[in-house]
């Protein structure tokens, strides 16, 4: 048994390889998600009804079809209509991975960051518009802030998950850790111990970037509402 | 300086504001009485448009403020409001609460932004308070740092919306007193409260307000001691 454990020794670049692109993918994914989350947070709390239409059908398509079947939509089924890995080749799969993932992710972040908006209270905005501040300034300056503080355990919840998600990329043959593992067993059949290895590289993962949520709201304290 | 004219607002079918003409003159200070309810708080947010009037018109020095192309954020500038529940921004301290307005909306330099503040919070007695945060402080502190934070702006008029509804009966002088002052260096106040003492000693002017009507208004004396209607003497002896 002890002897058996080596497998993992032999095959740690492979993993740590893994780790590394699954890191990559969930940065690029929190940070694309993040941004367009922001975004159609705003659409979908607008008072234009045509903003708000588009906020609205952009989280119910995203966040109503499995991540599976987005992957598989974005990577098989756009190319036939756009020749979307003829312009990106070589990079199509990757491109499609993150494209895919945070089409899926920014749905469930728009609704994190709508509901911090929303739960700031009214008069925070209107002590904004009685000095003048425009609705952008009210945003950037006022409510965001104080949205932003309550919004870090949801998110973090959702970054969470976005790692753990991108373990669904290994089937477009994206060499992320969970790939990585696969195709260590395909030649070494040690299931239990490269599974082993998996699962504690995920886990260190999520427990650092609980770390990270943990100080972020211990710092943001400071200024409690 | 402000003109109402036959001002109506509804909310779904509750009309809150049937048809209310009034005027303000330049320094002077007006105090608003009223049942909860009797739409008071709405005419004062219809003056700075953070309600909009269904018909009628409302001027603040000459700007028509219920005109649909009017920048209501250069209106707004003008006119300082004090809410009843202080709506201090609690993200900020003292001083950035007073300052961000001067910085953002009026693009002052950091420096003479600060140097008001610490004026004015002197004025409001809470120089010593100004990187506390909003709920380090009791609330006549911040319904003090609210004023201080609308008179950052160099409003020409001043709107009070209950100020001092929402206060523990202690710290009700203290807020009274910065009003007082203001009143007393000149400036155009328009005032909803319960305070008779206030409206008696400061008011220049008391407007009473029924059912979304100006039922009755005058010099607070008159008002208080003979008034004409029967819903004035009935609301003052409530209050007496």
């Amino acid at each position: 048994m002890s002897n058996s454990f080596n497998v993992i020794w032999q095959n740690a670049p492979q993993l740590i390889y893994g780790a590394k692109l699954t890191l990559f993918y969930s940065l690029a994914v929190i940070a694309i998600s993040t941004v367009l989350g922001l975004i159609f947070a705003l659409l979908k709390i607008s008072h234009r009804p045509v903003l708000k239409k588009i906020g609205e059908g952009y989280v119910s398509v995203f966040r109503g079809l499995p991540l599976l079947v987005e992957i598989f939509y974005v990577y098989f089924a756009l190319p036939m209509i756009l020749p979307l890995h003829k312009w990106f080749d070589p990079y199509f799969t990757p491109i499609a991975g993150i494209l895919a993932l945070s089409l899926n992710e920014s749905a469930y972040i728009t609704e994190i960051i709508r509901a911090g908006i929303l739960s700031i209270n009214k008069g925070q905005t209107e002590a904004a518009y009685s000095i003048g501040m425009t609705k952008y300034q009210t945003m950037r300056y006022i409510i965001l802030p104080q949205a932003f503080k309550r919004m870090i355990p949801p998110i973090v919840n959702q970054f969470i998950q976005t790692i753990k998600d991108t373990s669904l990329l290994s089937v477009i043959s994206i060499s992320e850790l969970t790939r990585q593992g696969q195709l260590i067993i395909s030649t070494t059949f040690q299931s239990l111990q490269i599974w082993t290895a998996v699962a504690v590289l995920y886990l260190v993962m999520i427990y650092t970037l609980t770390g990270i949520s943990g100080y972020l709201e211990r710092r943001f304290k400071i200024d409690k509402s | 300086m402000i003109k109402v004219k036959n001002v109506k607002k509804s909310f779904g079918k509750n009309v809150v504001l049937k048809d209310v003409s009034l005027s303000v003159k330049p320094q002077e200070v007006v105090v608003i009485m009223g049942a909860s309810g009797s739409g008071k708080s709405t005419l004062l947010r219809c003056l700075n448009g953070l309600e909009k009037v269904d018909s009628g018109e409302i001027y603040i020095n000459n700007v028509e403020v219920t005109h649909n192309k009017t920048n209501l954020n250069l209106v707004r500038r003008e006119t300082g409001m004090v809410f009843q529940h202080f709506n201090l921004f609690a993200n900020l301290n003292v001083l950035q609460n007073i300052t961000i307005g001067p910085r953002k909306v009026l693009n002052e330099p950091e420096e003479k932004a600060n140097k008001k503040a610490m004026e004015l919070l002197k004025k409001v007695g809470l120089e010593e308070k100004s990187t506390n945060y909003p709920d380090q402080l009791s609330g006549g502190q911040q319904q003090r740092v609210a004023i201080a934070r609308a008179l950052a702006m160099d409003p020409v008029v001043m709107l009070f919306d209950e100020p001092t509804s929402a206060l523990d009966p202690e710290m009700v002088g203290e807020v009274l007193d910065v009003m007082r002052n203001l009143a007393k260096e000149g400036m155009t106040m328009i005032v909803v409260t319960h305070e008779m003492g206030f409206a008696r000693e400061v008011g220049d002017r008391v407007i009473f307000i029924d059912d979304g009507l100006v039922v009755e208004e005058g010099p607070p004396q008159e008002i208080f001691t003979n008034p004409t209607q029967e819903r004035t003497k009935l609301f003052i002896s409530k209050i007496l």
